[in-house]
């Protein structure tokens, strides 16, 4: 007879990271739930197998309900305000949702009473402003945004209630992971964007804050089964998932055009309006945990991830649809998505 | 024109002394204050007579803004806070929400009114935890072991921010533990000069603690504020550690306190289990170097000096409270 399935609960389910995880939870033979906001539209690249479930990480009524419906064996929380430049409008907003939130989804999980795992989502954003490169496990802290202080405010809870509850919490402390999933407010993902537009003719610049940021970019289908390992060990840990690898923004910008033929010196314009008031120089992380520990490995190399995307963003303007956000500024990636490719079904 | 300066957390120990010293330099004092008919509003009233009281409160960003605006202050010191770490194991989000978010409510109400108002951070020694390194300083790494400690990391991180991100005038000083009659009764040192009190006037036989081997640096609250009105005072805006630079345990407090009036702590201090908390943190002691070079300050008030200081005055407090016709303490 065949094992009762495992089941997890993802927050965070319309997300890059989200859609990713819940195809690799679903291929394990999980069960999955997600949740997702009142109202949220759903992309069409949450798998339908996804049962949804609406809460919100400020409201821990929604989050008792979300478990109970849900009856995870494992919870992934995936939900933050994710955008690191729009965080400095609305600190107060981004440190509820990103930081309490984490706090109000724990006490839930203990309140069940049930053997819950947890996986935060942490970020490198916690070491903006580190001194020391690449970081690992133990480097401090040193958030520079508040979207930085946020994160780091729920990596700590998760560390205090593993030591202090018990609680089977981990983090993985993910530094940038892209695909062409990722959301047209990110650089990345506004550049491969770009080079396609530019390329049919759509548009004739592109206009980015500070070129020269250097950042350590990997795989987003590589991040999240780092994310599934850490919940398959004995105890629960940190763990740094990173390439070790950082590229200059300069670089991404030459492959990106140059596989559509083009030359971006001829077309990207820097615009300091578009600068961040504190930009991490250099985040590098030293995933040698995570590859000792879980067996990881990043599959897909830098200049892959990028080509990928911009044949991603090239099939979607051939096909005649609406690449979700495409455009100059590109909008934040909480913003609401346009309804293309989305599909509405909460029950 | 003289200064005007608002305080939140006015009615805690630090507030008052805060509020004292500020109206001893010509300051125009305003405290934020919660609720309605809030009782501890009348002591701080009695304390300092030249108070101002507003209204307001740390989990109401347009409250905080109303209270600028109607205060204008020159200068903020956010002393608000849920400040007793063994209570932040059981109110973990209402401590989240006060003692962290509500230092990004304040500074955020600053750059909405006016973003050149001073801003001070009440940080904390619990910061840093489970430590690194000993003596602790500006620099060294934090690792908080309670959700109030996380909480004030988070409330530092985003002082620094302020400032970093929107040029703002906005530091956080590192308190180690400061102790004075106005403690809380729920601190350690408070609990136990009220307890020998009490077992000497009679009253009580025993006294039951957690921990007695924890060790703390523990100064004077009189003289810390007075590190946190220099450190607004500055050219440049920074972070600094407050702090003795010596460490006591909670026995050798209980030695001074007990011997103060005569009795031996041995007869009288049980050892109990229930009042241990959980993660304990270990050997916290701070270099204050960089406050006594920059800011000028040392503290004043020696370990056995404080700790005489404060059960000679729970010995008349107690002694009032007996006394049939007396009001109620304080």
């Amino acid at each position: 007879m065949p094992e009762l399935s495992r089941r997890a609960l993802v927050t965070g389910v319309t997300g890059q990271d989200g859609s990713y995880l819940c195809e690799l939870l679903l291929a394990e033979g999980y069960e999955v739930h997600g949740m997702v906001m009142p109202g949220e539209l759903i992309p069409t690249t949450v798998p339908a197998a996804v049962h949804l479930h609406e809460g919100l990480l400020t409201d821990s009524g929604s989050l008792q309900a979300a478990l109970d419906a849900a009856r995870p064996d494992e919870v992934y929380n995936l939900a933050a305000a994710t955008s690191v430049a729009a965080s400095f409008d609305d600190p107060v907003a981004v440190a509820d949702v990103t930081g309490l939130g984490v706090l109000r989804l724990l006490q839930a999980i203990r309140g069940t009473g049930a053997p819950i795992r947890l996986l935060q989502a942490s970020s490198a954003e916690i070491f903006g402003g580190a001194e020391k490169s690449p970081q690992d496990e133990t480097t401090p802290l040193c958030p520079i945004s508040p979207y930085g202080v946020a994160k780091a405010f729920a990596h700590q809870t998760v560390q205090l209630h593993r030591r202090t509850h018990a609680v089977f919490a981990a983090t993985a402390i993910l530094y940038n992971h892209e695909s062409p999933r990722r959301g047209p407010g990110f650089v990345t993902r506004k550049i491969t964007t770009a080079a396609a537009r530019i390329s049919r003719g759509l548009d004739g610049e592109l206009r980015l804050g500070n070129l020269d940021v250097e950042r350590d970019w990997g795989y987003a289908p590589d991040y999240v089964r780092a994310m599934h390992l850490a919940l398959q060990q004995e105890t629960a840990d940190d763990y740094v998932v990173a390439t070790g690898e950082t590229h200059p923004l300069r670089e991404l910008l030459d492959i990106a055009f140059t596989s559509v033929g083009l030359d971006w010196h001829r077309h990207v314009v820097a615009d300091p309006a578009l600068l961040r008031p504190a930009e991490p120089v250099r985040l590098c992380g030293d995933a040698s945990r995570a590859r000792a520990r879980l067996g990881w490995a990043p599959t897909r190399d830098f200049p892959a991830i990028i080509r990928e995307m911009v044949m991603a963003d090239l099939d979607r303007l051939d096909e005649g649809g609406h690449p979700p956000g495409a455009g100059p500024a590109g909008p934040s990636p909480d913003s609401p998505p346009r309804p293309a490719g989305m599909r509405r079904s909460v029950p | 024109m003289s200064k005007s300066a608002l305080i939140t957390g006015i009615t805690g120990q630090d507030g008052s002394y805060l509020a004292e010293h500020l109206v001893s330099l010509g300051y125009e004092v305003h405290g934020l204050i919660r609720g309605q008919n809030n009782p501890r509003a009348a002591i701080v009233r009695r304390i300092v007579p030249a108070l101002q009281l507003v209204e307001g409160d740390l989990h109401d960003q347009s409250s905080l803004i109303s209270a600028l605006e109607a205060t204008h202050p020159d200068e903020v010191y956010n002393l608000g806070a849920i400040s007793f770490v063994a209570l932040s194991f059981k109110q973990a989000i209402n401590t989240g929400e006060i003692t962290g978010l509500g230092v990004t409510r304040m500074l955020d109400a600053i750059r909405v009114v006016n973003p050149a108002i001073r801003f001070y951070q009440a940080s904390s020694s619990e910061m840093f935890g489970k430590v690194r390194e000993t003596p602790q300083t500006e620099l060294t790494p934090f690792h908080p072991r309670s959700p109030y400690g996380v909480a004030k990391v988070y409330g530092h991180y985003i002082t620094v921010n302020y400032r970093e991100s929107y040029g703002m005038f906005a530091v956080s000083g590192i308190l180690f533990n400061h102790e004075s009659p106005r403690r809380g009764l729920e601190f350690v040192t408070r609990k136990i000069t009220d307890g020998v009190a009490r077992i000497k006037l009679g009253l009580e036989t025993e006294l039951r603690l957690g921990n007695i081997d924890s060790q703390r640096d523990w100064g004077f609250a009189g003289d810390y504020v007075r590190a946190m009105h220099l450190m607004l005072q500055q050219d440049e805006p920074d972070d600094y550690v407050v702090a003795t630079g010596e460490t006591h345990s909670v026995r050798e407090l209980l030695e001074l306190a007990f011997g103060h009036v005569g009795l031996r702590w041995q007869d009288h201090v049980v050892v109990d289990d229930r009042f241990l908390r959980p993660a304990d943190v270990a050997m916290l002691v701070g270099d204050a170097g960089k406050a006594q070079r920059l800011l000028g300050w040392k503290p004043t008030v020696a370990f056995p000096e404080l700790v005489a200081m404060m059960v000679e005055s729970d010995l008349s407090a107690v002694a009032a409270d007996r006394a049939p016709s007396s009001a109620s303490r304080h």
